[in-house]
């Protein structure tokens, strides 16, 4: 994957409104094929980001690629964009409502109903096709404003916080067309302030914090580096052996578990060995990666 | 293009389809008939039967000439007995003032005459009993005729309601002409002359042609057409308005500036929303000339001839005020949250628009002065002077033409400017914003 070219690069691009700096020199690339969290808190500079790929604010430096090409309007027919706060026009019906941004897109005709029928009978809307769009629920306007940002088929499509405000059953249908979408090489930014979910779905991370990138990379590269020797366990019998300093730095309750942290260098199978030697009865043992929030805790906490 | 072309058919049908046009539509007539005849007939109307009057004739001449006039005065005395017009004439948008005035005096009451005789008693007894009568609504006023009336003495009205001119003015006229019939009469000459001399005359204004002219019909016309301009202008302003605090409020605003520059989006919601309004005018229009067809067709209403090409340049004049005045609410729409806020802060320029109204009756009496040329060739008041003066005394074909490329130019830089400050302002929200704001938006974009 490495190989491939990006969909989309970002040159040191920044933007300022006023005295306050939303973005400040910010690089990355996107490739096709993944799905690419943008993550972090909320006013860190995404929604700017995002703008500025989608080509409604221009960088006030540095520039923006898209499929090898400086970005221009026509681009913009290449992204679907499905932005964090929702709009549709409350009183059109959903066929008309969806024909309209299909058209925006240049997708039009027979062309267009055709992509239409597909995805609402996809997400399960095809009922509501006569239906005014203020008689659906929240999570079903959500599901047809999802389906304007990919009518067009984009090259790359970006979503801003796709999940908030579905229930569960429609969470699992988005996240299965998500990746569904990444599986015929469309690239995918994934922008969330949910850690949970980008870990769940993410290939590729950025974190950015008060306008600044804080890392990015491969998520399970940057698991991995981040791997802080852990230790879930669940046992019944003596702990008398954890107190031993040169083998257990600390332990905290996290839930039913007893999370150990390991001395620098020290080995987990050797504690494994040593608590079946003492004749523990063990339930669970399992390594712990760090979590993305874990993660982007001691990023912030390193750059301040 | 396309993309355009697909924000016009958009605002468009689902525009035409809704209750509200329909509505609007079948209401506009009615309304706009409403609007012209009604405020005539309430101020000719007076309510609450026949006004009581009495009088103090210290001539001891003049009572029954008062009373005649005062009673048959508003019509025709004598010979010129014409048939009496039906009880509800017709009166419509483009009834002449002399209609409206008839129907004023159907429904106006007439008065009730009593005399009061001084007898013995002082002329302030007597005054002061018929204060109190009109104290107890017994009677509505009362006149004094002095006895020195028919050389150089003013008589007196007390009335109640002081405020009413149209009793005022009908008393002041019986007492002027029952007095100028005396002094005839006491100079010589025979009664019967006396009432030919006061004939009046009947003034019969032509055309180019030497046709019979309504002057004022034609004035009527003018106007009419001028506050038609103005309420459209207004009315399809705010749908604008509201069409793009809709889109800023539901953020529908960032899916579309994704997908298109901001130009093209406010041109194609422009020019929609405009064919919504000319489609309704073109069923005004067809059902005006199926009317006056009918109309023509024998009935007793009189329309006013109205030249075809008028019409063509209504609908331009209408055009160029709808795209000037709708791009301000656009931007205006941009800048802020609700429509309250918006109605606000589009009242400057709005104003100009109610002065180019105000202008617009100077220059029906004055189409061709130099100010009726400036007024009709600034585009803020033109769509309304323009028209005005086309309708009243049609001006060189080159003064609007003119006046049409000045007009329909400035709407267009208006527009460009418009979309800059528009792309900018939709994307913010949560407070209005302020003007020094919106000049750096439009040097930034």
């Amino acid at each position: 994957m490495d190989e491939s070219k990006p969909t989309l690069v970002l040159n040191h691009i920044s933007k300022t409104f006023g005295d306050f700096t939303a973005v400040s020199d910010l690089s990355l690339q996107v490739k096709p094929g993944r799905v690419f969290g943008l993550i972090g808190p909320n006013g860190a500079g995404k929604t700017t980001t995002i703008r500025m790929i989608v080509n409604i604010m221009v960088p006030d430096t540095g520039s923006i690629e898209l499929l090898g090409q400086r970005m221009t309007n026509a681009l913009q027919d290449r992204i679907g964009y499905l932005p964090e706060e929702r709009g549709l026009y409350k009183k059109m019906k959903v066929g008309e409502q969806l024909r309209f941004f299909a058209e925006l897109k240049d997708v039009t005709g027979k062309e267009a109903d055709a992509r239409i029928d597909k995805w609402l009978a996809k997400l399960q809307l095809s009922d509501w096709k006569e239906k005014r769009t203020k008689e659906l629920s929240k999570g079903m306007q959500q599901k047809v404003q999802f389906i304007t940002s990919v009518i067009h088929d984009p090259d790359l499509l970006i979503l801003d916080e796709p999940f908030s405000g579905l229930d569960p059953v429609n969470v699992d249908i988005m996240k299965d067309t998500i990746l569904e979408l990444r599986n015929t090489n469309k690239t995918i930014i994934l922008s969330t302030h949910q850690m949970e979910i980008a870990e769940k779905l993410c290939d590729d991370v950025c974190m950015i914090n008060r306008s600044h990138k804080v890392l990015d990379g491969k998520l399970r590269e940057i698991r991995r580096s981040f791997s802080r020797n852990a230790v879930a366990l669940q046992f019944e019998g003596d702990d008398g052996l954890l107190n031993d300093p040169e083998l257990v730095a600390s332990m905290r309750r996290v839930g039913e578990d007893l999370e150990v942290l390991l001395v620098p260098g020290g080995n987990p199978q050797t504690l494994l060995k040593r608590l079946v030697e003492s004749g523990v009865v063990i339930s669970k043992f399992e390594l712990v990666e760090p979590t993305l929030h874990d993660i982007f805790i001691e990023k912030v906490r390193e750059v301040a | 293009m396309k993309k355009l072309f697909a924000v016009v058919k958009r605002e468009y049908v689902q525009r035409v389809r809704t209750k509200f046009f329909v509505i609007a539509t079948i209401l506009g007539p009615v309304l706009m008939g409403a609007f012209t005849v009604v405020p005539a007939l309430m101020f000719g109307m007076k309510s609450g039967g026949p006004t009581r009057v009495v009088i103090i004739d210290q001539t001891g001449k003049l009572y029954a000439r008062v009373a005649r006039e005062l009673q048959t005065g508003r019509e025709r005395p004598s010979k010129r007995e014409t048939p009496r017009p039906p009880l509800q004439p017709a009166v419509g948008p483009g009834a002449s003032r002399e209609q409206i005035k008839q129907a004023g005096r159907m429904t106006e009451a007439s008065f009730v005459i009593e005399e009061a005789h001084l007898g013995d008693r002082s002329l302030e007894e007597v005054k002061k009993d018929l204060e109190s009568r009109i104290q107890r609504h017994d009677i509505d006023g009362y006149v004094i005729l002095p006895p020195d009336l028919l050389k150089d003495g003013r008589p007196e009205f007390r009335a109640r309601n002081a405020a009413d001119v149209f009793t005022r003015e009908n008393v002041e006229n019986a007492i002027g002409k029952a007095v100028r019939s005396q002094r005839l009469v006491d100079a010589g000459i025979k009664e019967e002359a006396v009432q030919q001399a006061s004939e009046p005359v009947d003034l019969k204004s032509v055309g180019e042609t030497g046709q019979e002219s309504k002057g004022e019909a034609g004035f009527f016309l003018a106007l009419g057409m001028g506050i038609w301009i103005y309420m459209s202008v207004l009315l399809y302003g705010q749908v604008v308005l509201g069409a793009v605090i809709e889109e800023k409020e539901t953020r529908i605003a960032e899916i579309l500036f994704s997908s298109m520059r901001s130009f093209p989006l406010m041109m194609g919601k422009l020019i929609g929303v405009s064919l919504v309004a000319l489609t309704q005018m073109g069923i005004w229009g067809a059902a005006f000339l199926a009317f006056s067809a009918w109309a023509a067709g024998g009935s007793s209403i009189n329309l006013p001839h109205v030249a075809p090409i008028v019409f063509v340049y209504l609908g331009m004049f209408f055009l160029m005020g709808y795209f000037i005045y709708s791009t301000v609410y656009a931007v205006v729409g941009s800048m802020v949250t609700t429509t309250q806020e918006g109605g606000q802060l589009a009242m400057p320029v709005v104003l100009m628009l109610v002065a180019g109204f105000f202008l617009s009756f100077n220059i029906i009496r004055n189409p061709n002065s130099t100010l009726a040329f400036w007024a009709s060739m600034f585009p803020f008041f033109a769509p309304i002077t323009m028209l005005v003066r086309i309708v009243t005394e049609t001006p060189p074909l080159w003064q609007i033409l003119l006046s049409l490329v000045i007009g329909f130019a400035t709407a267009i830089g208006l527009i460009w400017l418009a979309s800059r400050i528009y792309r900018v302002g939709m994307l913010m929200t949560g407070k209005k914003a302020t003007i020094p704001e919106v000049m750096r938006w439009i040097r930034q974009s």
